[in-house]
């Protein structure tokens, strides 16, 4: 999937025409124009847009975020781009805390955004929503601006805005917005007089600002869907199989109906789909619903159940630990691999790696391997159905809520329109809100029971049922010649069926590349988890550059910034971006390495690792500082990170993300390991899968932006993928060891 | 027979039948109190920490019947009126800590206990006392919260 990336406008050579209508004593200025067709859009669909804004009399301002917050900050720097083009004064604005979901069908039936971009994933939240909102801020100001002239019986194009007013001239007249808006919102512009800022007049795009929900945040006010409520409805809770197609052996009915407050059981059907790479997706798991008044109800019938299962038929042979080693197999032994029948795919090939390899000066063969990874969103999966007749209602944090109403409406038949999202902030969502099995549910149960129904899981139920990052194992054998440059480059890659990354550096920087990919037809479930397959990849990628360089006697660094040579972008065919450029991602290399006063000598058993990836559009290098201490424990001291997103929208958040976001990729390379036994997930909650605490978290992280007049790209995944092998490499530096193998901490205790 | 505590500076009474019932479960679902959250259910992760005593606690792990002649304080109660918040909230929201913010009210209630006991807390204080689990991984800027926050309280004391 490529996208636009141009900060070009939207090519406003339609007619646009404005709605209005009366909103609480305020003014509601509803924006439908024509806007791009987007790259990522079927082609011809007109993609349209809008935002709400209401401006009260009193000149304060009513307005909603187009995307939900999950923690990226984007019900910030959504209305920070429409509030940049208005000249809204920040401080008059009040944030709503929903957002309103507005669909239309496109032409195969299916809803689409009525209006601007409403997922998030990818991190393509704010670049989807650049031009949109923006577009909506400059066509608001000018009618504004041409009621205030039309007033003042002057030309629109001499007046000038600012912090919510329109100032005349003579530099003694002004207008209010609030005095402006009814009328105002009645005006139709001319496309050609909507003017977007250049970017040195951003006086709010570029500048920190908190998060807008900071105070509800702080005061513990009810934002997640966890915290929702709606009218008339019951509680449920699901006993599910832990096994993967897995059939239900025994319960105990009476006793769990017995439990005061509990209504009824449901029997929940196992749903599947086929799914794109050819397997079976599991939609919803078998399980038996405890319908209850109270979710403390629920859970008290469903431990009441006591629920056994066991291993259906295709399930049972999955093992994690089995077929990690039958990755190290595949990877290593190619006749094996040839008799295996696995798919084997040559994804990349350029040059003749293996050719290359063989008259190499020095050749380096190592193999890394990454477990299952689990997502672990702090806030348990819930949503509420109403299903009627000939509608519904589903309150969820969900990360695309297209994808609901287009699955809810394929589930239960009714027409995609007469389904109604509500969203609300959701307590993490790294990928694993785009599943739909927790709404299906809900739906279901809705179905079933004939009132709304909310569906709550326990932390056992997310980690029983995850979509976990692939495991995988990967071989690179890099070749240099005499002069220490690399010639040859081939990555062979085996894991769990599911996606992968290959289309990242050193792809393009060395002339002699293979990546190969055999992906093994295991019946555990993966998906996305936050930069899908960029920490892995990058683990086994930045981990080999460290281990050439050491060979080649060179500084870690410099070694890195030569194979960045020449600074050039290339065309880049994945998701996130047209172009990779060496040279932004050796000027992210260099800051990080400034900051942590990378030459200054450090004493013995302190190490530095440095590692750098690209990821959807964006560049972030990290140096990170190890301890390695008696009993060789690890104490992670400190860490500093560059990032090259384009046009630095919030820093403020941008420098939350980095710290986070590196702190989030540690944890994974340390900790993160979800295990299958027997068709069983048997990782069931945080006692069997450590989360890092402040005490092993980097003290610090020190941020630095690379600045940029780019169009802005992501900051949510981007400093993820550098973690692991900045880790490894860190480690090696202050000890010697190498590691390649995840879970780090299965090999050194911090 | 009924079960009686404070909670939030009121006192509250709860039938004997309940008992059994971790307190996480009757401030969500009996006083609508939501700011203290579900994470894991097992004494793990801290998104319910709330004060027992003056002290941190699982919320998920303290039964109504443990709770009887307890003082308890939750988020909600912890701000000394609707103007005034707690030096710690003002604190995490002048570095702005947050990711997605579902762990937070557990983490501030857990920073608050812990300045209770040490006002000006020391590296290792801190690193004990602050064991819940920010999936976002937002421990820096809690780091300058807490150093923050400990400014504010010795500003109030002097």
């Amino acid at each position: 999937m490529s996208m636009h990336t141009k900060g070009d406008g939207p090519g406003l050579t339609r007619r646009q025409f404005l709605k209005t209508s009366a909103y609480g004593g305020a003014m509601l200025l509803t924006l439908n124009l024509p806007g791009k067709a987007q790259a990522n859009q079927s082609p011809g669909a007109a993609s349209q847009w809008c935002v709400y804004v209401s401006i009260r009399p009193d000149n304060s301002v009513l307005m909603a975020s187009p995307v939900m917050d999950m923690g990226q900050h984007m019900k910030t720097a959504g209305p920070m781009l429409l509030a940049e083009e208005m000249d809204l004064d920040w401080s008059l604005i009040e944030f709503a805390d929903s957002c309103p979901a507005y669909f239309k069908l496109n032409a195969d039936g299916q809803a689409e955004y009525a209006y601007s971009d409403m997922s998030t994933g990818g991190s393509h939240a704010l670049r989807r929503n650049w031009d949109y909102m923006r577009q909506a801020g400059a066509t608001v100001r000018r009618m504004l601006v041409e009621e205030a002239a039309a007033r003042w019986q002057v030309s629109a194009d001499d007046l000038r805005t600012a912090n919510s007013y329109v100032y005349h001239p003579d530099g003694q007249r002004q207008f209010s917005y609030g005095e402006l808006a009814e009328q105002a919102a009645a005006r139709q512009v001319k496309p050609q007089a909507v003017q977007l800022k250049h970017n040195d007049a951003f006086g709010i795009i570029g500048t920190a600002r908190t998060t807008v929900d900071i105070r509800q945040i702080v005061t513990g006010k009810p934002l997640f869907g966890m915290d929702a409520e709606y009218p008339g409805m019951l509680h449920a809770v699901i006993a599910r199989s832990p096994f993967i197609d897995g059939q239900l052996l025994s319960q105990e009915a009476q006793a769990a109906k017995q439990v005061a407050g509990v209504r009824q059981l449901v029997n929940v059907p196992r749903r599947t789909e086929a799914s794109y790479n050819g397997t079976t997706k599991q939609l919803m798991a078998p399980g038996v619903a405890v319908i209850a008044d109270s979710l403390w109800a629920a859970m008290q019938g469903k431990q009441a159940l006591r629920a056994r299962w066991q291993a259906g038929a295709e399930g049972k042979s999955q093992d994690s630990e089995a077929q990690l080693a039958e990755f190290h197999r595949l990877v290593s032994d190619a006749d094996y691999a040839g008799q295996s029948g696995i798919s084997h795919k040559v994804r990349l090939a350029e040059g003749d790696a293996k050719t290359a390899l063989e008259g190499a000066a020095t050749v380096l063969d190592a193999t890394y391997e990454v477990p299952l990874f689990a997502h672990l969103c702090m806030e348990p999966f819930n949503c509420i159905a109403d299903v009627r007749s000939d509608s519904a209602t589903i309150v969820a944090g969900h990360q695309f809520p297209d994808k609901v109403v287009n699955d809810v409406a394929k589930a239960t038949g009714l027409p995609p329109l007469n389904i109604e999202v509500i969203s609300h902030r959701m307590g993490g969502g790294f990928g694993r809100r785009w599943e739909v099995d927790y709404v299906l549910e809900a739906v279901y149960l809705s179905q079933q029971v004939g009132k709304p129904v909310k569906v709550t899981w326990q932390r056992e139920d997310e980690l029983e049922q995850d979509c976990f990052a692939p495991a995988m194992v990967m071989r690179v054998r890099a070749g240099m010649d005499k002069s220490n440059k690399v010639i040859a480059w081939h990555h062979r890659q085996a894991q769990t069926r599911g996606g992968a990354r290959d289309r990242c550096f050193p792809f393009k920087l060395v002339p002699n590349y293979l990546s190969e990919h055999l992906d093994y037809p295991s019946q555990i479930a993966t998906g996305a988890w936050r930069s899908p397959g960029h920490l892995q990849w990058a683990f086994a990628a930045e981990s080999m550059l460290d281990e050439l360089a050491h060979q080649a006697k060179q500084d870690p660094l410099a070694f890195r910034l030569k194979l960045m040579q020449p600074h050039k972008a290339y065309p880049h065919e994945g998701f996130g971006g047209e172009l990779i450029d060496s040279g932004r991602m050796a000027k992210c290399y260099e800051k990080a390495a400034e900051m942590a006063d990378w030459q200054r000598p450090r004493q013995k058993g302190i190490g530095l690792g440095i590692a750098g990836h690209f990821t959807f559009g964006s560049y972030a290098a990290f140096v990170l500082e190890v301890a390695i201490g008696a009993e060789n424990r690890l104490h992670i001291r400190q860490a500093w990170g560059a990032i090259d997103c384009g046009l630095a929208v919030n820093p403020n958040h941008i420098e939350n993300q980095m710290q986070g976001g590196f702190i989030d990729g540690l944890n994974a390379a340390l900790f993160n390991k979800a295990d299958v036994q027997g068709g069983e997930m048997v990782t069931k909650n945080f006692h069997q899968i450590h989360f890092m605490r402040l005490s092993e978290a980097p003290p610090d992280v020190q941020v630095s932006i690379i600045h940029s007049q780019a169009m802005p790209t992501g900051v949510g995944e981007p400093p993820i993928g550098p973690a692991a092998a900045a880790l490894a490499n860190a480690i090696f530096a202050a000890s010697g060891q190498r590691i390649r193998r995840l879970p780090i901490a299965d090999a050194i205790r911090i | 027979m009924t079960i009686q505590f404070t909670l939030n500076q009121q006192t509250v009474e709860v039938a004997e039948r309940d008992k059994d019932m971790p307190l996480l479960w009757y401030l969500r679902e009996q006083q609508g109190l939501k700011g203290t959250k579900f994470g894991c259910g097992i004494g793990q992760c801290g998104a319910c920490t709330v004060h027992y005593n003056g002290m941190a606690m699982r919320s998920c792990s303290i039964t109504l019947g443990q709770a009887q002649g307890a003082d308890i304080l939750t988020i909600e109660g912890l701000a000394p009126s609707e103007d005034k918040l707690h030096p710690v909230q003002e604190a995490w929201m002048e570095i702005d800590v947050p990711q997605c913010g579902y762990c937070q009210a557990g983490q501030i209630m857990a920073a608050a206990a812990m300045f209770k006991q040490h006002p000006n807390p020391s590296e290792a204080q801190i690193e004990q006392a602050m064991t819940n689990i920010c999936r976002c991984g937002t421990y820096v800027r809690i780091r300058k919260a807490i150093a923050l926050a400990a400014d504010k309280l010795a500003k109030e004391v002097s």
